[in-house]
């Protein structure tokens, strides 16, 4: 079966002053793909002898009942951890925040992001750090995202709330229940070409490709669509043949598409179909003449004269200002040549 | 001595020494528009091994996604941003790129003559260099180690080529050093489906010219500096990570794992979520054909161009005239001198001085031809955008014509 993410929702958990959220609505993440880069490019590049590093998430809220926080972008925050104990460098955290929010004002802190799956003490401890009122994220909850990579298995990204759990009161700051929230990563129309761009390099030996000219696009999207099409040839013949179970909801499909062609007049379609590539022949012979025009009269202003070299600008200029009001000429009338010199 | 007035532009009449050495170059080549340029010396000849310029840029996936971001978000306003990264061989890797802090200008800032557009001018600010040091230095905390290697912009349709980008990128050209590359991000153009990323670098020729800052006629004419060879193009490879990798691979994931049971009725084709929710699935767009928003946006960026070429001409044809006008009083001052000249020397008197005229009248100032190429360059740019764009549109348009008419190879409507 195609296995969807489950996840279960409890009431998200209130701040102490419960009269700041009025919905308990259940919580959910968008991620963009920039601040999901980030993150990997950030765990490739992690000293040798650590395990997992982190860093801090930073995105928009929803307006009107704060259900779903976006997380834009990310940075890396330098901590050290030991057995016992672990440090963060929150120096640099305020710092770099900073510098983010000069350049991009709306973005507020929302969580931070660990590089493995495992939760532990110490993502209790940072965990509540990030909760906690002054610099942390308070009154909404922090959302913690793992991002795991490991060598040979899939990328896992998991995204939740946590809330307090009270164990006894000394152990209360570090302890925390990590709710799975649900997450979704959420691509642009500019986010899917560039993707598949970089998807062109996935078969390459050293990951990398070059960036295709439209044309080159064109043909790749092609031969893509001639290979669906050959595929559902196939099934089709399959069914006739009488190999493949028959599905009359995908026979019915396949009708409702090919019907989707829309029946117009020949002569209409000749007609649309010579205005439409008029227009398209006509910018393009446009603006090729105006670049050959300008380059005639840039090749005419900084040209030598082999004639009259004598008292200045004279006649040389006047030849040029005679030029470019030529130049001016066949602008207006469209398709006559060029009666420059 | 013919010779060398041929060869010479507009000669003026305060002699000028050069023309001689000219005449010396041009010996064994005709055209003195393609004369190389033996006595301008070239910044690469005289840096050292590690200021060689990059031949070839390699852009890493975070850098690509996030510079798509900016611009996007930024839309239809220009975005600039910064990039990191390191020099390798020739090749430059830029691993990692930051937006410059943006300053909203008020409303009322918007109507005053002097308002310049902040984030295109956002590279060059000295409040930036400050930033970009200190978003480096922090990066360097937590272990990556990257230089400044160039600045980003976006474009709408290829309308990058002004005076903006050129200061920006000789900025970063004079003061890090060559290794320093613009890259322009067309949004317009990618949204069509192709991602447009490009690299540019200025050329030596127009990084000396530009040092001096005279663009005349005469410059020009030494030089032999043609708009076209403003700009440089760098060739691009995107690289990507390991994990990176494998997320590219999982991510067409709800569709890859595993079977789905046969669909019972088409509701259930049309609505099931794996389908329906994968947005990145094969992508249409490409095929769709949609001409007519950018063939308008071509035509008004052509208009634009044409009327700049014009104010520029008419500017020139301005100074030529007024040239003209005071170098026909000076004659005739001077010829005036010369009976005076004539007069005293019949009455035994002193003769006048007869080049006070260069203190009398002023000659004007030639205007400068930056601006023309430019906009020329520019005009190369839209012309080959267009050509990129019909070759394209005039298959889809034929494909589409051959379907639709009835009986044309192979398809059938009925």
């Amino acid at each position: 079966m195609v296995e969807l993410d489950s996840s279960l929702h409890l009431s998200r958990p209130l701040g102490p002053a419960a009269g700041y959220q009025t919905s308990t609505t259940p919580l959910t993440v968008v991620i963009q793909p920039q601040a999901l880069f980030s993150i990997l490019d950030h765990s490739s590049r992690r000293p040798p002898d650590q395990h997992r590093v982190i860093g801090t998430l930073l995105g928009t809220r929803s307006d009107t009942d704060d259900s779903s926080v976006t997380i834009h972008s990310a940075f890396a925050v330098g901590h050290t951890e030991t057995t016992d104990q672990v440090e963060v460098d929150m120096e640099y955290q305020k710092a770099m925040l900073a510098l983010h929010m000069r350049a991009n004002p709306k973005e507020v802190l929302v969580g931070w992001y660990a590089t493995s799956s495992e939760l532990n003490t110490f993502s209790a401890l940072i965990q509540n750090h990030y909760s906690s009122q002054g610099e942390g994220t308070y009154p909404y909850p922090a959302v913690h995202l793992t991002v795991a990579s490991e060598a040979g298995k899939d990328v896992e990204v998991r995204a939740y709330i946590s809330s307090a759990v009270g164990v006894t009161p000394e152990r209360a700051a570090d302890s925390a229940a990590f709710i799975p929230v649900p997450h979704s990563i959420a691509y642009d129309a500019a986010d899917v070409s560039a993707i598949d761009s970089l998807g062109g390099a996935r078969d390459a030996e050293n990951r990398t490709t070059n960036i295709l000219t439209d044309i080159e696009t064109l043909e790749q999207s092609l031969v893509s669509t001639i290979d669906m099409l050959d595929r559902v040839s196939k099934y089709v013949e399959g069914v006739i043949e009488e190999e493949v179970e028959p599905s009359t909801a995908l026979g019915q499909y396949l009708l409702n598409t090919l019907a989707l062609a829309p029946k117009v007049e020949p002569t209409d379609i000749e007609r649309n179909f010579n205005e439409h590539i008029q227009d398209v022949l006509t910018v393009s012979y446009l603006a090729n003449m105006v670049r050959t025009q300008m380059d005639l009269s840039n090749r005419l202003a900084t040209s030598t004269l082999t004639m009259g070299g004598g008292p200045v600008g004279g006649t040389d200029n006047n030849k040029e200002g005679g030029d470019r009001k030529q130049n001016r000429g066949p602008r207006q009338n469209r398709g006559e040549s060029i009666s420059a010199v | 001595m013919t010779a060398n007035l041929r060869v010479g532009g507009i000669v003026l009449p305060s002699a000028r020494v050069k023309i001689i050495s000219q005449e010396e170059l041009h010996q064994d080549n005709e055209n003195p528009l393609e004369s190389p340029l033996p006595f301008i010396v070239r910044p690469s000849a005289m840096s050292t091994l590690e200021d060689q310029p990059p031949q070839a840029v390699q852009l890493e996936a975070l850098t690509v996604m996030k510079t798509i971001k900016h611009c996007a978000a930024r839309h239809p306003a220009t975005a600039t941003g910064f990039l990191v990264g390191m020099d390798n061989n020739g090749t430059l890797e830029v691993t990692n790129c930051f937006p410059f802090p943006i300053v909203d200008v008020p409303a009322e800032a918007q109507f005053e003559q002097q308002h310049f557009n902040s984030a295109a001018a956002a590279p060059r600010a000295k409040a930036n260099a400050a930033y970009q040091a200190e978003m480096i230095r922090m990066q360097k905390e937590v272990g990556v180690d990257a230089n400044n290697v160039g600045w980003y912009t976006s474009a709408n349709l290829g309308d990058f080529v002004n005076s903006n980008f050129i200061e920006n990128q000789y900025y970063y050209q004079k003061e890090l050093n060559e290794r320093t590359i613009a890259l322009v991000h067309d949004i317009s153009r990618s949204s069509q489906g192709a991602l447009s990323m490009r690299a540019f670098r200025l050329s030596p020729q127009f990084m000396t010219a530009y040092k001096e800052n005279k663009f005349t006629t005469e410059a020009l004419l030494k030089s032999g500096l043609k708009y076209s060879e403003i700009l440089v193009e760098l060739p691009i490879r995107l690289h990507n990570a390991h994990n990176v990798t494998t997320f590219l691979n999982q991510i067409p994931s709800l569709l890859s794992k595993g079977e789905i049971t046969p669909p019972t009725s088409v509701h259930s084709i049309e609505s099931n979520p794996s389908i329906a929710r994968d947005e990145l699935g094969p992508n249409f767009d490409k095929l769709a054909l949609n001409i007519d928003p950018f063939l308008q946006q071509t035509c008004d960026n052509l208009l634009d161009s044409v009327e700049t070429h014009h104010v520029e001409s008419n500017n020139f044809s301005y100074y030529s005239r007024a040239l003209g006008r005071e170098q026909q009083k000076i004659q005739q001052w001077q010829a005036k001198r010369k009976a005076e000249n004539a007069a005293r020397a019949i009455s035994k008197q002193p003769p006048l001085p007869e080049d006070e005229w260069q203190k009398l009248f002023k000659l004007p100032t030639e205007p400068s031809r930056l601006e023309s190429m430019l906009n020329s360059r520019q005009v190369e740019q839209y012309a080959k955008q267009v050509d990129g764009f019909v070759a394209g549109t005039s298959g889809k348009m034929f494909a589409v014509r051959g379907n639709l008419l009835p009986g044309e190879a192979g398809s059938s409507v009925e």
